[in-house]
């Protein structure tokens, strides 16, 4: 009470300064409330020049306004009873800026006034004044729109707008711009205005946003930062957004766009090429580029770089000797085929890509760790030849050729898996997937294994191809009914890698007809088999991230009366909003997640449904970073409350999350569910943390799991599980990164994504995949992985060792200046390393970069303008 | 924290699910490496006191007012909505409406473990994860077992520990650590004068609110412009300008963690006591961020370093140097401000008030005329004034006061008043007091003497 007394004293006590710009202010007022007509022109322009050079400090309001506050609902009355002219237009203006002050929460008095009164000049009035009316316009029309007002109708308020948008983009609030057309629901309207200087930071400020937004804003920001890229002719970022958005159309376009600039159009082909889609060119050396035929060369290029040619055996990860001694040597009562098998797949992670090892690439046949492996072991050693040839095709075959022809139905098996690996992500003229494994002796051959294995390889094949001729040769063994479960489900898989995310209507039909025939016909074995869950996964991986494009399969789904309908709705669903960061999606998987089922007796699997919606949070949350994070939180209460069949999945959603990408808090907590008392959990935990560092090499995690392995050291499954995750980790000797972000983070890769969540829902019961019989499953990697480097390479396609930095990449949206891009940077010469959120750039102007951000293979050219110094 | 809970099942694999679990039963005797713990000994940065760092939330970036930050921090609000219901259906299904029961009798149950009364000791040293050893206050050292239920993370070598009165196990942690010194220092009660109470010096309350208020309500809008906020600021000035009055005026108005101290406080007895204050004061502000540190009479400990064989001075020196080192040293202090106050800026250290440690200095002078009289007319606003007083006159005259002589004339004058059983003060009080005044002001400075 004191308080507020003494303040009104205060107001009192004015210095004259104050006292005599007041009188003046009040004689102004006065002189408008009079008749005299003549006079309020000459009054209205000086209240205006009052209000313009007051000059005040941040705290507090500007002095003529706070004088003029006592006369504002005058001024108001006096505005309504003028006659409309001139002077009722400056009165307006005068009053739309007092309003500002004056004008109560809700009430738009200031908007008001300025639609009354048209005035060009906003920007005079100051910053805060603009920024003031942005937010007005904002709540105007939302309140129109609540009130359910034609919203076309407000076009007085969107012309206002876009007459502010000049002013926010030459004062440096781009923000301030974006924002408020996004409110007026007309962000494609902002291209014309930006120029060299804004387009930039409005394009990144828009791109960071689209995760956040609902449907379909989102789509429309994308359109328009696509727009304005092509519109200033930055062809890769276009490309990039427009392969975000997934529209080929608008790829072929950019494509074309580059024209004769034959450079670009490599570089172009890169950044597709990277995403596995398939475009056609008449040219020789496009077209290489397009179908990733020089992957090998580089990824060998960047071994002689880094000098890790030589090949590693599996005991040199192990590390044994490191691990404590009381385990002794062979670590006792494991079976010396399980030891093998577990060095075969070691070795085939770790030498990966290389062409070269000391265990299946030897001369000498007899000798070959083939035959050190039994039954489906071999399948497996033969088919590890494919990762460790992988992207070489012509060396590949010569390699894998003796195997093509082995008598031991086994070994055939794994070498025609084998071609398929060695193809996965590179195209050739000669197609030599298709050519050999479409043979009868492979596809329609009687032995279910070498059949599956076949099937299996054209799907790794031809991964993200979308190609007709695959479709036709596996549609038939999907809607086959006669036929196993385990070989339909394995073409379905085949069929959605290949289709991976392009919602091809025929093959959801086929897939679902296989389901529904399959409940008419009462095969409940059948769907209750093991296999069928990859058949849910063809169906769902059809639909990565296509979003509302899957609902139709959805309400078909709804009408299968089975459990499965329900464990592949749940798996679609969260497939199609991969990597989107959806609440609504998010929520609607946890609340799955809600109930505790008692499993009945022959009812075994009704809850696998929550397996996978764990897994869809994961999936759903990855790739933008607040929802990942609170994703990790989520978890850990999953963990806690839920159920062991949520409990085991748990550490393998986290393994998702962050793949290739070994946090601290994340294989922190891996490494104490690794512990767990539940084994299944414990299990997944060790794998999830060998995919958490997969290609890092990370010490900690290498650590972790050699004491993992002492501790387990008379589990044998455990201890395969050890042994796997110390494979991935040391995944192609720290080379290759299974994330499937790229592009600085902005790209889901769908073919990477559709590889991870194979692996993920074979080890969900590892029991039953991985560790009994079917542990080449774990080769669906493949797609995932690729070299996490920087090559840079000259115009005519030839390296180009060039100085970069390389650094912790930093968010600058929304930051005012320039400021730095990269932080912590060390400047090595290419090709380099880039592990996950890393981001390079040029030391020096030498060279332009024909790609805005350096990852993965880029284009240099001669800088014209550079002078050395 | 559900991660955390979950973590305590940290035993080998359960043997009834392993098929060699027979074997494995046999040599369970043997010893099996615990589980890794997170961290042993070492202390965390003391930033992350509340929720440990992996259930953190978030850092929502850029700081500008923007749709965006918007956006993110509505995923954030979003995600823990759903966390909150999640948990809150679990917890129903789990305890039903016997829910909150469940965590009393829980509660009861880790009280009865810890017994009464429990003793204090010192953590020596960590022995494994579960054992320890510890020194009561009395004198002996024991090997002592740490109950299950205390959190580990919050143990490091030298931390005062709750013990068990009988079997003297640790049953849990005090985390207070900062001497009690400090929290007296923290200002619970906002002094009664505002802005409104100082006459003039309108320049200086705007420098002063941009560099220390505006920080810490608006920081957006320094990020906008790309510059980092001032740190802190110095007054200086004669004495008896209204530094001290400035600073409790911020201290009233701000909502602010408030923090006093006089420069002669950090003076200690005890070697190496000094700098151990002024780096608790520190690390409380920045505990209670947002908060804002006075420091009155720097010069007490801000002097100029030179050539000293007194061990006295040498402390007081190390004193400053902690001071300087939390100013700006290389862990970011965040959102604490400081102001000082000095009326001898000249004898301070340079390394004290350079940029980026105190950015702002602002000059407190003696009124001029018209500040003269604001202050004339603040003070005598209360008074019961005559009908012939006319304090232009004083305002006039061309005498050197500062706003504290006004003040005291003032007083004076009402003085003189009083011993005349007036009620009213008169001109000639007035008068008389501005004479009393001088005199003694004068008298205090024996000016020209050194001349």
């Amino acid at each position: 009470m004191r308080k507020g007394k003494r303040m009104i004293n205060l107001r009192k006590e004015l210095s004259e300064e104050d006292q005599q710009l007041k009188s003046e202010l009040e004689m102004l007022v006065e002189r408008l409330k009079e008749n005299n007509a003549e006079l309020y022109k000459p009054a209205l322009e000086a209240i205006k020049n009052f209000i313009r050079t007051a000059t005040s400090s941040m705290t507090a309001v500007p002095k003529p306004l706070k004088f003029l506050r006592p006369h504002y609902p005058s001024l108001t009355e006096l505005y309504e009873n003028w006659a409309a002219r001139e002077e009722k237009f400056a009165l307006a203006d005068v009053l739309s800026v007092l309003g500002m002050t004056y004008a109560d929460e809700g009430r738009t008095e200031s908007l008001k006034y300025r639609l009354l009164a048209p005035s060009p000049d906003l920007g005079g009035w100051g910053h805060e004044y603009v920024r003031h009316l942005a937010l007005e316009i904002g709540t105007e029309y939302e309140k129109r729109s609540e009130k359910d007002e034609d919203v076309k109708a407000s076009k007085d308020l969107k012309d206002l707008a876009l007459s502010l948008i000049p002013f926010f983009l030459s004062h440096n609030a781009e923000a301030d711009a974006v924002d408020l057309l996004a409110e007026l629901e007309m962000i494609e309207e902002i291209p014309p205005f930006l120029d060299e200087n804004t387009y930039q930071r409005v394009c990144l400020y828009m791109v960071s946003m689209v995760n956040l937004l609902a449907p379909p804003e989102d789509v429309a920001f994308l359109r328009t930062a696509h727009t304005i890229y092509r519109q200033h002719n930055k062809l890769t970022q276009a490309m990039t957004i427009a392969i975000r958005l997934h529209d080929l159309d608008l790829i072929e376009e950019d494509f074309e766009a580059a024209g004769e600039d034959r450079s670009m159009k490599k570089q172009l082909s890169f950044l597709v090429a990277r995403q596995h889609i398939c475009l056609k060119s008449d040219d020789g050396e496009i077209l290489e580029c397009l179908s990733n035929s020089h992957l090998s060369d580089h990824y060998l290029a960047l071994g002689k770089e880094l000098n890790i040619l030589e090949p590693k055996t599996p005991d040199d990860i192990y590390k044994s000797y490191l691990e404590n001694a009381r385990t002794g040597p062979g670590s006792g009562n494991m079976d010396s085929a399980r030891h093998n098998l577990a060095s075969t797949f070691v070795n085939a992670f770790v030498n990966a890509g290389f062409c070269k090892d000391t265990y299946m690439l030897v001369e000498d046949e007899a000798k070959s760790w083939v035959y050190k492996n039994k039954d489906q072991g071999m399948i497996s050693a033969a088919a590890s030849i494919g990762m460790l040839m992988q992207w070489n095709v012509e060396a590949g075959l010569q390699a894998i050729d003796r195997y093509m022809y082995a008598d031991d139905p086994q070994i055939k098996a794994g070498a025609a898996f084998g071609i398929g690996l060695l193809n996965s992500g590179v195209r050739s003229d000669a197609d030599p997937a298709m050519a050999l494994l479409c043979e009868p002796m492979y596809l329609e051959n009687d032995n279910p294994n070498i059949r599956k294995c076949a099937i299996m390889g054209l799907g790794l094949a031809y991964v993200g191809s979308g190609r007709a001729d695959v479709m036709d040769l596996l549609l038939p063994i999907v809607s086959d009914t006669s036929l196993t479960m385990e070989l339909s489900a394995m073409a379905a898989l085949s069929l959605g890698l290949c289709f991976v995310g392009s919602s091809n209507g025929d093959i959801s039909l086929a897939i679902l007809q296989v389901f529904m025939e399959r409940v008419e016909n009462n095969e409940e074995a059948q769907l209750k088999d093991k296999w069928s869950r990859f058949l849910a996964l063809g169906l769902a991986l059809l639909f990565v991230g296509r979003q509302e494009e899957a609902d139709t399969t959805l309400e078909t789904l709804k009408a299968i009366d089975h459990p499965i309908a329900k464990h592949t709705s749940v798996l679609v669903d969260a497939c199609a909003y991969a990597g989107t960061g959806n609440v609504l999606k998010f929520q609607s998987m946890l609340h799955l997640c809600h109930d505790h089922l008692e499993v009945e007796e022959g009812k075994e699997g009704a809850d696998l449904y929550q397996t996978y919606a764990v897994l869809g949070l994961a999936l759903i949350a990855m790739g933008e970073d607040i929802g990942s994070e609170m994703a990790l939180r989520q978890f850990g209460h999953l963990m806690h409350y839920g159920e062991p069949v949520i409990r085991k999945s748990v550490p393998l959603a986290m393994g998702l999350l962050s793949a290739s990408n070994p946090q601290m808090k994340v294989y922190d907590t891996l490494s104490r569910y690794s512990h767990d008392n539940d084994i299944d959990v414990a299990m997944n935990a060790i794998l999830a943390m060998g995919l958490v560092g997969a290609g890092t090499n990370n010490a900690r995690l290498a650590q972790l799991l050699r004491q993992l392995a002492s501790y387990y050291h008379r589990d044998m499954n455990s201890v395969f599980m050890v042994r796997i995750a110390q494979g991935l980790l040391h995944m192609g000797k720290g080379t290759l990164s299974v994330n499937p972000f790229h592009s600085d983070r902005q790209v889901l890769s769908k073919v990477a994504v559709a590889g991870l969540l194979t692996v993920l829902i074979s080890s969900i019961d590892a029991k039953s995949f991985i560790l009994e019989n079917s542990h080449y499953l774990l080769y669906f990697l493949a797609p995932a992985m690729h070299p996490r480097f920087l090559m840079t390479l000259d115009e005519n396609l030839k390296p180009l060792p060039v100085n970069v930095r390389v650094g912790q990449a930093v968010d600058v949206v929304g930051q005012a200046g320039r400021p730095k891009t990269i932080t912590g940077w060390q400047t090595q010469s290419t090709p380099v390393l880039l592990s996950y959120g890393e981001r390079a750039e040029l030391e020096s102007d030498e060279y332009i970069s024909l790609m805005n951000n350096l990852e993965g293979i880029a284009i240099l050219k001669k800088n014209p303008n550079f002078q050395r110094d | 924290m559900g991660s955390a809970q979950s973590g305590m099942g940290g035993g080998p694999p359960g043997g009834d699910q392993n098929k060699d679990g027979k074997d494995q039963k046999k040599d369970k005797p043997k010893y099996e490496p615990p589980p890794p713990t997170t961290r042993v000994g070492r202390k965390k940065k003391r930033h992350a006191a509340g929720p440990d760092a992996s259930s953190k939330l978030p850092t929502v970036i850029p700081n500008s007012r923007c749709k965006l930050k918007m956006l993110r921090m509505e995923r954030i609000k979003d995600h823990l909505l759903l966390e909150e219901e999640f948990v809150q259906n679990q917890e129903m299904l789990r305890g039903g409406a016997k829910g909150e029961d469940r965590v009393a009798v829980e509660r009861g149950r880790v009280d009865e473990f810890r017994g009464s009364p429990m003793g204090v000791g010192t953590l020596e040293e960590m022995i494994d994860d579960d054992h320890a050893i510890v020194s009561s206050a009395t004198g002996p050292e024991y090997y002592v077992s740490i109950m299950s239920f205390v959190d580990k993370d919050l143990l490091e070598p030298g931390c005062s520990v709750l013990l068990h009165h009988k079997t003297v196990s640790i049953v849990g942690v005090l985390t207070e650590e900062s001497d009690p010194l400090i929290s007296v220092m923290k200002l619970d009660k906002a002094p009664t004068e505002s802005y409104a109470d100082i006459g003039g010096l309108e320049t200086q309350i705007q420098e002063v609110r941009e560099a220390v208020e505006l920080p810490l309500l608006h920081p957006e809008l320094y990020e906008e412009m790309g510059i980092k906020p001032p740190k802190g600021v110095i007054l200086y000035g004669s004495p008896g300008t209204g530094k001290t009055l400035l600073a409790k005026a911020v201290a009233n108005q701000t909502s602010a963690t408030f923090l006093r101290i006089v420069g002669s406080e950090l003076i200690q007895k005890y070697l190496g006591d000094g700098p151990r204050l002024c780096r608790q004061i520190f690390q409380v502000a920045a505990e209670h961020a947002p908060s804002i540190v006075f420091i009155d009479e720097i010069d007490a400990i801000g002097t100029k370093r030179y050539e000293s064989t007194s061990g006295g001075e040498r402390e007081v020196q190390r004193t400053m140097l902690e001071l300087l080192n939390q100013l700006d040293g290389f862990d970011d202090r965040g959102d604490v401000k400081v102001i000082m106050a000095t009326n001898k800026i000249e004898t301070l250290d340079p390394a004290l008030i350079r940029p980026g440690r105190i950015d702002r200095k602002i000059l407190f002078e003696n009124p001029d005329q018209n500040t003269k009289r604001k202050i004339f007319t603040l003070h005598t606003s209360k008074m019961s004034l005559s009908e012939d007083v006319d304090l232009e006159e004083f305002i006039a005259q061309k005498d050197d006061l500062s706003g504290a002589d006004i003040k005291a004339i003032c007083t004076e004058a009402g003085l003189l008043a009083l011993r005349e059983r007036r009620m009213r003060v008169q001109m000639a009080d007035f008068r008389s007091a501005r004479e009393r005044v001088l005199k003694t002001k004068s008298e205090g400075e024996p000016e020209g003497l050194y001349l």
